[in-house]
Order: structure tokens, then C-alpha cells, then sequence
């Protein structure tokens, strides 16, 4: 097929759709509740790690694409009444609009000016939303009241883990065919990108494209879920924050690194409720990532493979 | 108009202390240091718990949390920059993280809420019709000797120059016998210091609270941005136009659009002059 696949591929993904599917048989409702934000920040991981882990245009603005799907989505509902399955649609082309405003300045910067210029994005649409037409955008409060998809733990769960799943592996398809490869090569070299004969810009486009379409179903479904959304909430570094250390945790460049960054992170914090119930978690919570990360910059991901190598290999010396 | 020159001065001048760490770390060392908004914050705090829970002079409290603030720098070069020395992004993350991480240690130490910092020194004058602040002209002051003291030691000083040779060149500056490890941990140490006064003052103009740090650290990015690597003139400089930018757009348009022309700025001067508008050729 050229897309190098193999039967274990299936197999792992079979079982592991499997024990998802499984999962409201045997975890309780605020377990659930947990993992449906753990689906749902796999999915902004996922979209960040498109962009960012992928291409090396580290994205410090994220919640700015998926605040636009997100507020998109929720003004079209509750403003002008127009039905879910065409706001969503909506939202998606609107947040890939905005993936285009984001990649002009990435024509002519990169590294560190263009994580500079995204925090910039996100921090003009954040005091943008709270000015410009507060009768439909809320202003500072934001909007509550907004329509809910689905009612009930086990739905949500549903719904959630389908669209992660779906996001997860089309990406993951995506990124084991050849334009995958040269997304990756601009992150090493964009001179030999186009010194092979391809065209960056391009590359980089679609990059941006299809990153601002996962942000953007996400945070349109995301907002359906919640009912609600507030600026401070969405627009805030401790957001970007989360999105990417979820998937360093995990591992960029990979698509189940996220995923699992993501798991991981969430019940962490999670699991860290009882002891610190209030932000002071992210103390734990960050020092863990920040070790982690000095330890192995490339995630657990990578960490497990290596390890896996070595027990393979010390295998065939037997 | 009157008013909008004097508060436009004084927060030109805030500005301008607290991006001048800032350009420090990132004309020298070359990396962005995104904790710098939380040195800011810890700062303020700092002076916060000696100055005003253990009820040492101000003055005490100011130096207090500068010598800490260089601490702070001196450690984060230490055990997080120079490990990760080659990888410029790596180090923006971690950065990132780490300002979380200190965030989240304030709320512990602290609590939630805001925390309305005493004035350095109470009092007001009135200038024409425009109240000022006693705090916020110290501040000022302040904010114009520690530049040009420190534009002097740049100049002036061995140690200044050598850093200027390491920003400019780090290959170069090794050749000619200067010790960069030696000058980075001087400049994280500076940075500290300086980021630790600004904090103290900038806490003293708003109010403390855990999330602050995002602000200054915003304001920190554009004017290192707009003005360019390496020019203390142009941090100088390009404080004023951010300063004054928003004291106009708050006086004459809306309050709610004072950040707005900042960001729109940083875009615009980015795609247009990456190197910014005082900066070297090069990129």
C-alpha cells in the first residue's frame, strides 16, 4: 500500500478502540467526565503536533484557532439560531481562515519570531473578543446556554472519544505518506525541501490548513459539549500551556504521543485533586513535565520505543 | 494633552525597566526567556512577604528582591538553560513551563487572590490637571538612571563589552579570550536584578496577583521586537511608542483597546522587519 502498514497496526488499533469502546461498562461517570477532556485535549494536542511538531513552527497561540471554531460555532447557535450541523461546517472553514491570517507572517518568520507572533494572535483575538460586538461575543463574560450534543457521561464519552479517533488515525494515516515525510523534512531543512523540488510554501500551507481544521472541529465540539465559553478561559497561556506539554509528554511527531500525553496529564491532574484541590496542582503537575522534558526533550513515546528496542535486541543476542 | 505627556512619559518609562532585562537575555544569550514575566511576579511578591507581612523598610524589600530576582537568574541558567544550550525552542518551552510552575507555587504560597501592594513611596503631586503618583515618578526615575547606568557599563566596562562581543559574535568573542559561560551567568544575573526592580514597580502600579506575569512579559516581547537584538536606544525608544500608544488609544479611543495596537504592532513590525526597527542586520 505504500503506506508501510502492518497487521499489527490493525491489531493495535482494533484493541485499542476496543478498551475505549468498552470503558463506560467499567469506569464511573466522573472518570468519564475526565476522559472526555482527555479525548478532547488529544485533540488540540494532535492539531498542535501537525503544526508544530511536525514543520518546527512552534505554535504559542493555539487557543487562537480553536477559540475561532469554538466562539464561531457558539455565536452561530445562540445568535442567529442556525442549526448545529450547519455551524459546525462553518466554524471549521472559519478557523481554517484564520490558519491562513497565521500563516502569512510564517512566509517570512520562523523559529522563535514566529512562536513570538502566534502569542501576539492569540492575545489580540483574546482583548478583540472582548471589545468588538460584545452583543454577540459576550464581552468579558462570554456565553453560556449554548446547545449541548449530548446529554449524559457515557454519550459525551462517546461522541468525544469517536471524533479523537477519528482525528487520530486519519493524521496518523496522513502523516506515513509521503507529504507526512516532508512535512517533517521542513522542520530539518526547508533549503533541501525545496531544493528536492517541492514547494515549502505549500507544504507549509497545508501544515497550517490541516492543523486549523482539527482545532477547529475540536473546539467547535468542544464548545458544544461545555454549553458554555469564556475568554479568559480559552485565551489563556496556562491552555497553550497544557496543549503543549501534553504532547512533549507524549512525544511530537507522533500521533499516539499526544494521545497519550494527553490521557497521562489529565488523570494526573486529576488524580492530584484530593491532595491540592486548586490551581497549586500545576506546581507538580509542571514540575513533572519540566523534568520529564530535560530528562528526554523527544517524550514518553520515544522513551518506550527505545526501551522496546533494547529488549528486542537484547532478544536476538540470546 | 498635558496629561496624556506626563502618564504617557511614566509608563513609557516602566515599560521600558521592564523590557530591559529582557532585551539583555535575548541580545546575549540569544534565547527568550518566557519566565521573565515570572520573575516579574515572584518579585513583586517577594517584596510583598518582607516589606509589608514582615514589615522591613521598602528599601530593604527593593534590594531584597533584586538580590533573589538574580538568584532566580543565576539558577534557571544553571539547571535549565545551559543543558539545553544548542536548542533555542527547547528552551522557550521550558521556560514556558517553568513560569507556570511558578505561578502555581505562588498560589500556594499565597493564595488566589490579588494583593494590593502599599506604595514605595505614598504621596502624590499634581502637575497642571494630572495627578501623579509619587510611586510611579520613582519608578520612572528609577527606570532612566538604571538605563543609562547600565547603557554606560555596556560602553564603559570590560565586563560590558565583552558582553556586547558575546551578543555579537559568540565564536568571535571565544577567540579573543572572552569567557562566555562567565558572561551568561553575568547577564542571567543582571536580567534577575533588573526583571526583580521592574517587578516591585510594576506590582506597585497594578495590583499582585498570580496571573499578572502575562502582561509585562507581552510588553517585554514587543519591545525587544519592535525595537530589535542588541539596542538598548531602541528599547528605550520603542517603550516610548508602545507607552505612549496606549495612553492615547485609552485617552482618545477606548480603554478596552489598549493592548490591541501593541499586538498589531509586534505583527506588522515582524513580518515586515523581522530585525526590528533599531536592530543589526542579521537573522
Amino acid at each position: 500500500m505504500g503506506l508501510g502498514l502492518r497487521w499489527y497496526h490493525f491489531a493495535l488499533w482494533a484493541g485499542f478502540i476496543l478498551v475505549m469502546a468498552l470503558m463506560p461498562e467499567f469506569v464511573s461517570k466522573g472518570t468519564l467526565r475526565t476522559m472526555i477532556f482527555a479525548n478532547f485535549l488529544a485533540i488540540f494536542a494532535i492539531s498542535w503536533d501537525v503544526l508544530s511538531g511536525r514543520t518546527g513552527y512552534i505554535s504559542f497561540g493555539h487557543p487562537f484557532l480553536i477559540g475561532i471554531g469554538a466562539y464561531t460555532t457558539a455565536i452561530l447557535t445562540k445568535r442567529f439560531d442556525v442549526p448545529v450541523e450547519y455551524a459546525i461546517p462553518a466554524a471549521i472553514a472559519m478557523t481554517m481562515v484564520g490558519g491562513t491570517i497565521m500563516f502569512l507572517p510564517a512566509l517570512r518568520i520562523k523559529g522563535s519570531y514566529f512562536a513570538l507572533v502566534s502569542l501576539a494572535f492569540m492575545e489580540l483575538i483574546y482583548q478583540l473578543v472582548q471589545v468588538i460586538r460584545p452583543d454577540l461575543t459576550g464581552g468579558t463574560r462570554g456565553m453560556s446556554g449554548i446547545v449541548t450534543l449530548t446529554r449524559g457521561a457515557a454519550n459525551g464519552y462517546y461522541l468525544s472519544f469517536s471524533l479523537m479517533i477519528i482525528v487520530a488515525l486519519s493524521m496518523w494515516l496522513l502523516m506515513r505518506t509521503r507529504l507526512g515525510t516532508a512535512l517533517s523534512a521542513i522542520a530539518m531543512n526547508e533549503e533541501s525541501v525545496k531544493g528536492s523540488g517541492l514547494s515549502p510554501t505549500k507544504l507549509k500551507l497545508f501544515a497550517f490548513m490541516t492543523s486549523a481544521f482539527v482545532a477547529g472541529l475540536g473546539g467547535a465540539f468542544y464548545v458544544h459539549y461545555l454549553g458554555s465559553i469564556a475568554p479568559r478561559a480559552l485565551f489563556d497561556i496556562n491552555f497553550v500551556f497544557t496543549i503543549i506539554v501534553a504532547t512533549l509528554i507524549g512525544g511530537a511527531s507522533t500521533i499516539v504521543g499526544p494521545m497519550f500525553g494527553a490521557f497521562f496529564l489529565t488523570f494526573l491532574l486529576e488524580y492530584l485533586r484530593p491532595f491540592l484541590p486548586g490551581a497549586e496542582r500545576y506546581l507538580i503537575y509542571g514540575a513533572i513535565a519540566l523534568l520529564l522534558y530535560m530528562y528526554q526533550p523527544k517524550g514518553l513515546y520515544h522513551i518506550f520505543m527505545s526501551q522496546l528496542d533494547r529488549f528486542k535486541k537484547s532478544g536476538d543476542d540470546d | 494633552m498635558l496629561e496624556i505627556i506626563i502618564q504617557g512619559v511614566l509608563l513609557s518609562g516602566l515599560y521600558a525597566l521592564i523590557a530591559v532585562g529582557f532585551t539583555l537575555i535575548f541580545s546575549v544569550g540569544r534565547v527568550l526567556n518566557l519566565a521573565y514575566g515570572a520573575y516579574i511576579m515572584v518579585a513583586g511578591y517577594i517584596y510583598f512577604y518582607f516589606s509589608q507581612l514582615l514589615g522591613l523598610p521598602p528599601i530593604a524589600g527593593l534590594l531584597l528582591a533584586g538580590i533573589l530576582g538574580a538568584c532566580m537568574g543565576l539558577l534557571k541558567y544553571n539547571l535549565i538553560v545551559k543543558p539545553l544550550k544548542a536548542d533555542h525552542i527547547a528552551v522557550e518551552i521550558s521556560t514556558l513551563i517553568l513560569a507556570v510552575v511558578l505561578q502555581s507555587a505562588v498560589i500556594l504560597c499565597f493564595g488566589n487572590s490579588a494583593k494590593i501592594l502599599l506604595p514605595i513611596i505614598p504621596g502624590v503631586i499634581h502637575i497642571g490637571n494630572a495627578t501623579v503618583t509619587y510611586n510611579v515618578l520613582v519608578a520612572t526615575i528609577a527606570s532612566w538612571l538604571i538605563l543609562i547606568g547600565l547603557y554606560l557599563f555596556i560602553k564603559r566596562t570590560h565586563v560590558g563589552r565583552a558582553m556586547m562581543a558575546v551578543s555579537m559574535d559568540t565564536k568571535g568573542a571565544s577567540i579573543s579570550g572572552v569567557d562566555i559561560d562567565k558572561i551568561n551567568m553575568i547577564t542571567w544575573g543582571i536580567s534577575g536584578f533588573l526583571g526583580a526592580i521592574a517587578g516591585v514597580f510594576f506590582a506597585s502600579y497594578t495590583q499582585l496577583s498570580p496571573t499578572m506575569w502575562v502582561a509585562p512579559l507581552i510588553i517585554a516581547i514587543a519591545i525587544v521586537i519592535v525595537g530589535g537584538i542588541g539596542s538598548i536606544i531602541g528599547t528605550l525608544v520603542v517603550a516610548h511608542i508602545i507607552g505612549f500608544m496606549e495612553i492615547i488609544s485609552v485617552a482618545l479611543i477606548s480603554p478596552q483597546l489598549r493592548g490591541v495596537f501593541t499586538m498589531l504592532l509586534i505583527i506588522l513590525v515582524l513580518v515586515i522587519r523581522p530585525k526590528g526597527l533599531f536592530g543589526r542586520e542579521e537573522l
